[in-house]
């Protein structure tokens, strides 16, 4: 990749991070001039780099946010929600685009009709309180640009960019001259005029000093020429990217998959019937445009929409056929080789990291230090060919200094790896009040604690884990407004997100004020789905039926919504916890709320192990799982059938022999006492006997690659003083 | 003056007509509806002075000297009248 385009890529995500910062700053005092001008600053160096790299979609959909944005501070007007909204929009879609570079390596080159899409968004926004348009449609800048091309088809070969501008009233007074400036624009072609209004005024009821004009042109210049003679009048105009007519457009033609999914809306609407034309109607309508639209045919999209309505309105599928039938015509089919899949995103982790320079500053000293250990060492390898008397006390003071210096150095580098909670966590006010929007349940999420810091792997993995739980909680947890406010309630629900560091985990409690989880519903759904038999269910704690809601398999959602449910999604929470070594839990209060509590290591790469050894091997168990190591007279182990359990603390525990669950050779033990670790797996205590324990340690943990990343049962390895190979178990996979 | 009564009635348009003309333009028409517009000596012509004449729907005669409103406006004009 360019260096610029890695530089870039680098600088923006980071800019990215600070504008929604400041954002959601403004989002709760939109008067804030201090966070307004940390968003005014990011968008004006994020759009300064799309100059460098030669970005100008996106370089002019940040300029539009910026435009917005200022308007706002000239107005002396607080920021509005839908500004805001926009703006942050726009800088999901920089993120796309940033996403879309790192895989390419170039800038994108079909950006521009998402960034016109953005900016006929922010010019609505700002135009929206003085309705001088006669309103840009949402969504259109295609639309009249399609008909401004139908009623030229002449300049179709020519046209390169249409121009639609709406000078305000007061323009004539502000000493401009709207003509004048479309007059000058590059390669104009032709100019139509409207009235902003239906229809023109009458001759005597004109007020000659008040614009009252739309104006469209065509030019044959590209769109970025047009639009930075345009500059300064962004809020007036919209610029749209003509596609090349002809063959030069089949880099946008249909996929083949495309062209099957338009032809069977064909079919779909040749049976319609009165009953269900509305439906149908609508339905292909709405995918035919969707394809198009996936396909980047957008002016294709907006012609089927039109055709829908029309359709709608003469009660008759004929307009929409064939405009279906229109867009496959116009849309020759890609040559037969494969439309070759874009490479699925690898989910790997971002290659690069930035780094707080401090941190880089003490892995440089503890390098020096550590070449003063060396040399000392070097020293004492000199003496000891000279004598051994006093050898082995100096060996002993500068194993002592490097062994500090080699902790220092780990977590050092460790640090490295380190980023705060927050970045994962400033995503989701935005997100809770999408949702709360979407589900019409108001509700106002808190964050505590997002300084935490956790490893960057772990960061990066929490985010759809924290959002299935958040988007669970408002869809099933948090009750509608008529039940809460029968409850007494307040109206608007509370979401908590907390954070802290705890040891060398990190705790993260997502809860709520709902109405908890029904403990009745769950047990009678873990029934009907064949989770658990009503024995086990009677046999369980309220706490462990709870804990049933991450079982594979189980939704007890009474409709499965589109934003949660289905069933898929909690087992999904705990498998991806449970991957980087955490631990996901839920608690329960019924008619007041529920708490999801993620428990993560600091880092991925440090653990604390007990080493153990079962059939003459070595076993690491990750400490966090150990509760208590106990040696137990033989005779208290009770067989069950083939099952073993033992009363330890009042409670019967099952016990696992583990030389026999991991099926290695079993030694002759001729003990009186059973040497025992009590570790909780599975969300349950239990014991696992073993022939040995040994010493807890700290080791650093090689993730499994290769044949052995498919194994269960088994978290890492790591190699041993002596050199030996440590397998570390996760234990919830040993037992299953 | 650049918006001028000839003696035939017909509303001349002479040089550069400035947005005040747009006001005297639109007096012109008022009185003589059916009054034809010269442009052909119109060097340049703002957006205020066009817009009453899109709204009289008069279509000037002769060929202005300016590129601009002999090639895109006229047209524009044409196409209204």
């Amino acid at each position: 990749m360019n260096e610029f385009i890695e530089q870039f890529i680098l600088e923006s995500r980071d800019l990215v991070e600070q504008a929604t910062a400041a954002l959601s700053i403004l989002e709760k005092s939109p008067q804030d001039p201090e966070a307004l001008d940390a968003v005014l600053r990011a968008f004006h160096t994020l759009k300064g780099g799309a100059g460098i790299v030669d970005f100008a979609a996106m370089e002019r959909a940040v300029h539009a946010a910026e435009d917005a944005l200022s308007h706002s501070r000239a107005a002396d007007h607080a920021v509005t929600a839908r500004v805001i909204n926009d703006c942050l929009a726009c800088l999901d879609q920089v993120v796309r685009w940033l996403d879309l570079m790192e895989q390419s390596g170039e800038v994108v080159a079909d950006a521009d009709a998402q960034a016109d899409a953005l900016i006929a968004r922010l010019v609505h926004s700002v135009t929206n309180d003085r309705p001088l348009a006669p309103a840009i449609e949402k969504n259109a800048s295609a639309s009249w640009s399609n008909e401004l091309l139908k009623r030229n088809p002449g300049m179709r070969q020519q046209a390169k960019t249409a121009v639609r501008f709406i000078p305000p009233a007061d323009s004539f007074f502000r000493g401009e001259d709207p003509m004048a400036l479309i007059a000058a624009l590059p390669g104009l072609l032709m100019l139509e005029a409207e009235p902003v209004g239906e229809e023109w005024p009458t001759l005597d009821a004109l007020d000659p000093f008040e614009s009252i004009l739309v104006l469209t042109a065509l030019t044959g210049s590209t769109g970025p020429a047009v639009r930075a003679h345009l500059e300064g009048h962004a809020g007036e105009c919209e610029v749209v990217a003509l596609a090349a007519a002809g063959p030069q457009g089949s880099e946008q033609a249909l996929t083949p998959t495309s062209r099957d999914v338009l032809k069977a809306q064909l079919v779909f609407l040749d049976s319609v019937e009165s009953r269900t034309f509305i439906g149908r109607v609508a339905s292909a309508g709405r995918v035919a445009s969707n394809v198009l639209r996936y396909c980047g045919l957008g002016a294709q999209a907006d012609l089927i929409a039109h055709a829908t309505r029309q359709s709608l309105d003469d009660n008759s599928p004929r307009a929409l056929r064939e405009q279906i039938a229109r867009a496959l015509e116009a849309q020759a089919p890609l040559s037969a080789a494969p439309t070759s899949q874009a490479p699925s995103r690898p989910e790997a982790l971002a290659r690069t990291l930035r780094v707080d320079a401090e941190r880089v500053d003490a892995l440089i000293r503890l390098t020096g230090e550590l070449t003063v250990v060396r040399n000392a060492i070097g020293h004492a390898v000199k003496l000891a060919q000279a004598d051994t008397s006093s050898l082995a006390g100096t060996l002993k003071k500068h194993y002592g200094a490097l062994d500090n210096i080699t902790s220092e150095l780990q977590s050092a580098v460790l640090g490295m790896r380190v980023l705060p909670l927050r970045t994962v966590l400033q995503r989701f006010p935005r997100m809770v009040r999408e949702i709360s929007a979407d589900l019409a349940k108001p509700a106002k999420l808190l964050i505590e604690g997002d300084e935490t810091e956790a490893d960057k792997a772990i960061v990066e993995m929490l985010f759809e884990p924290l959002l299935h739980i958040v988007r669970n909680a408002m869809d099933h947890g948090i009750e509608d407004a008529a039940v809460r406010a029968r409850k007494n309630k307040p109206a608007i629900a509370t979401l908590r997100m907390r954070a802290s560091r705890q040891g060398d985990r990190v705790l993260i409690e997502v809860d709520d004020d709902g109405n908890g989880v029904d403990i009745a519903r769950v047990r009678q759904v873990a029934l009907e789905g064949g989770i658990a038999t009503v024995e086990s269910l009677d046999a369980m704690s309220e706490a462990e039926i709870v804990d049933l809601v991450f079982a594979p398999g189980f939704s007890t959602a009474a409709s499965v919504t589109e934003l949660s449910g289905r069933g898929v999604g909690m087992d999904a929470v705990r498998t991806a916890v449970g991957r980087v070594g955490g631990r996901v839990s839920m608690e329960s209060r019924y008619g007041q709320g529920t708490t999801v509590r993620f428990t993560l290591p600091f880092s991925v790469m440090m653990s604390h192990v007990m080493t153990v050894e079962a059939g003459g091997q070595m076993f690491g168990i990750p400490l966090d799982a150990v509760v208590e190591s106990i040696r137990v007279p033989i005779e208290s182990i009770a067989c069950i059938g083939a099952a073993q359990a033992i009363v330890h603390r009042n409670h019967t525990l099952p016990v696992f022999e583990l030389a026999r669950v991991l099926r290695v050779r079993e030694e002759a033990r001729d003990q009186e006492d059973a040497a025992m670790i009590i570790a909780t797996f599975g969300g349950q205590l239990g014991g696992i006997r073993v022939d040995r324990i040994g010493e807890p340690m700290e080791v650093m943990l090689r993730p499994l690659d290769g044949l052995l990343s498919g194994i269960p049962g088994l978290a890492g390895t790591t190699i041993l003083g002596d050199g030996r190979v440590l397998l570390v178990l996760d234990l919830d996979g040993v037992i299953q | 003056m650049t918006v001028a009564v000839s003696a035939n009635g017909t509303i001349e348009l002479t040089g550069a007509c400035p947005v005040e003309d747009a006001e005297a333009l639109l007096q012109c028409l008022l009185t003589t509806p059916a009054g034809a517009v010269d442009w052909s000596a119109c060097e340049s012509a703002h957006t205020a002075v066009i817009q009453v004449l899109l709204v009289a729907k008069a279509a000037p005669v002769g060929a202005p000297v300016s590129g601009f409103l002999r090639d895109i406006v006229a047209p524009l004009l044409q196409r209204r009248s």
